[in-house]
């Protein structure tokens, strides 16, 4: 059944949108990522606007990332207090990231910006990840313990100025680099249409290691707020924010989020991560193809604008 | 004077023995509506050649090319180039009013219903799509940006030409069907019909549709546009919502 979206301007299959939505929603369960950095090539792939992708996805993260925040929040894995500090930092990002998207599309570089973005990111990324997971198997099969830092042990950019307890999260530190780390991701989240999930999350370990359980909700919290100020911030300057798209990829998305969960607590923490990391360098991989390898079309059509 | 009044009325009576054929067009539709399920679109084009006894004879039949042109609007035209190992975008060109949807409709090859020389006068052919080209123009164009624009725009199904499109239902009566593509862009769409005999073009007519969003997709698009804050105020509303509910729907503990 084709559905025709009013302002991607083409139709596409229900079904296939819902698939998508519902595949999308599965991995964001699995690893408690948003699935953006999956969503946003795949719109395009099945043809719609890099610009309606990137702001449709934004939506899309910001309904799965309620459901998941909220069950979080009952648990009490959330951290308020750390969770406003990033997504002080996040706004801001968020704000130049949407006047940097218009403008790089003003400019006709937002094809190019995005994909040597994702590029970079998700290979780098992932190959951090990837190499971590290992280590980690390793250490364990052999039977040594991960180094730990002791309590008092502070990294150079915990001691900067303006230092504030986080009881939740068991660590006290300067706001300034949190509030940093969350301009970054709202800065990238906003221009790729992505979460950001699956960088907060181990820049929260590693960094300022907050513990696990703790860092997955309040990431969630995190990219909630984010992406509710990047969809109406798309939808006031871009225009590119597609309702009916959005409904049928959130309605496939929170069933197949709700596998993706059950199915995420048979898995070991390696494991998941290891997982997640390979999932992240095959799209980082497709990506960097696409820059390398010769195109059977030098000429492409960028984009066609009705004159009104 | 009455000598003069009688010569007029001679030739005015000449000139109305060798009288032209008239073209009468009618559409099947003067709007195209899309829909939640709009999946592409056709509208039929209805034409009857009116001749009558003072007619000129023809030896030949008639030929019948329609061309279509939707709303104008840019197109931007990238190329990529080689830099060191990656491919990137080297050069762009930028098209505007361009026509976003064109359409060459015949019953037979438009090569043999007129000549070269004649389809460059009338300007029939899918090259005329674009404006001519400038001299200047021209010689800048050293990458063939203009031929692989109108490749690429036959390949999208924007541009094409259908040896098949026209109907000759009588020698004077004729059809020609005009398939819509699913990215059809919104506006007016005009229909170019013109008659030939032996290769010589005898009258143009003219018709047009209209290509619109109406209902929900209208009443989305508008909003996008026109109430941009209602619109992402409600978007936001709704993924809130949506997440909220599957929370609820789906929640074990």
């Amino acid at each position: 059944m084709q559905l025709y979206l009013p302002i991607a301007e083409l139709p596409l299959n229900l079904f296939l949108l819902l698939g998508m939505g519902g595949a999308i929603g599965f991995i964001s369960g699995l690893f408690g990522v948003g699935g953006g950095f999956l969503l946003t090539p795949l719109l395009i792939f099945v043809g719609v606007p890099a610009p309606v992708a990137v702001a449709t996805s934004a939506t899309h993260i910001a309904a799965s990332s309620v459901t998941g925040a909220l069950t979080y929040w009952r648990r009490n894995a959330l951290d308020l207090k750390l969770g406003t500090v990033l997504t002080i930092g996040g706004l801001l990002g968020t704000l130049a990231g949407v006047f940097f998207f218009n403008q790089m599309r003003r400019l006709g570089h937002l094809d190019l910006v995005i994909t040597l973005a994702y590029v970079s990111l998700l290979m780098s990324v992932g190959c951090l990840m990837f190499v971590e997971s290992i280590g980690a198997m390793l250490r364990q099969k052999s039977g040594k313990a991960a180094p730990v830092r002791k309590a008092g042990d502070h990294v150079w950019y915990e001691k900067l100025p303006l230092t504030m307890r986080f009881p939740r999260s068991k660590m006290s530190t300067s706001v300034i680099p949190l509030a940093g780390l969350g301009l970054v991701i709202g800065f990238i989240g906003t221009v790729l249409g992505i979460g950001g999930g699956f960088l907060v999350v181990p820049a929260l370990i590693y960094f300022f290691r907050v513990p696990t359980s703790i860092v997955v909700g309040t990431s969630l919290f995190q990219i909630l707020v984010t992406m509710i100020v990047a969809t109406f911030l798309h939808a006031m300057f871009s225009q590119a924010v597609d309702v009916l798209l959005a409904l049928t990829l959130v309605v496939g998305g929170v069933i197949g989020a709700q596998f993706g969960t059950r199915t995420g607590q048979a898995l070991k923490g390696e494991q998941f991560r290891l997982l997640l990391a390979m999932l992240i360098l095959i799209v980082g991989i497709r990506f960097a193809l696409d820059l390398v390898a010769a195109p059977a079309d030098r000429f492409s059509i960028n984009a066609t604008e009705l004159e009104r | 004077m009455k000598r003069w009044l009688a010569l007029a009325l001679l030739a005015l009576s000449l000139a109305g023995q060798a009288r032209g054929e008239e073209l009468v067009l009618a559409l099947s539709t003067r709007e195209v509506a899309i829909t939640s399920t709009y999946t592409g679109a056709e509208v039929t084009v209805f034409g009857h050649i009116e001749r009558d006894a003072r007619t000129i004879a023809r030896t030949g039949d008639y030929d019948i090319v329609a061309q279509v042109q939707g709303p104008t609007g840019e197109v931007v035209l990238h190329r990529k180039g080689r830099f060191g190992f990656i491919w990137l975008t080297e050069s762009r060109r930028r098209y505007s009013k361009v026509p976003l949807y064109f359409s060459i409709l015949s019953a037979k090859p438009l090569a043999s219903i007129i000549d070269e020389d004649g389809r460059q006068r009338l300007k029939l052919g899918l090259e005329h799509f674009l404006p001519a080209p400038t001299p200047e123009l021209e010689e800048r164009d050293e990458f063939g940006f203009r031929n692989a624009l109108l490749r690429l725009r036959r390949e999208e199904g924007a541009l094409t030409e259908n040896e098949k499109g026209v109907t000759m239902i009588r020698p004077n009566l004729f059809t020609a069907r005009i398939v819509l593509p699913a990215k059809a862009p919104t506006g007016l769409y005009l229909v170019n019909i013109s008659i030939l005999s032996e290769g010589v073009p005898l009258r143009t007519a003219q018709a047009g549709f209209v290509v619109r969003k109406v209902g929900f997709d209208a009443f989305v698009a508008n909003a996008a546009r026109n109430e941009a804050v209602t619109y992402g105020l409600f978007t936001v509303l709704m993924a809130v919502l949506l997440g909220w509910i599957a929370n609820v729907v789906f929640r074990k503990d």
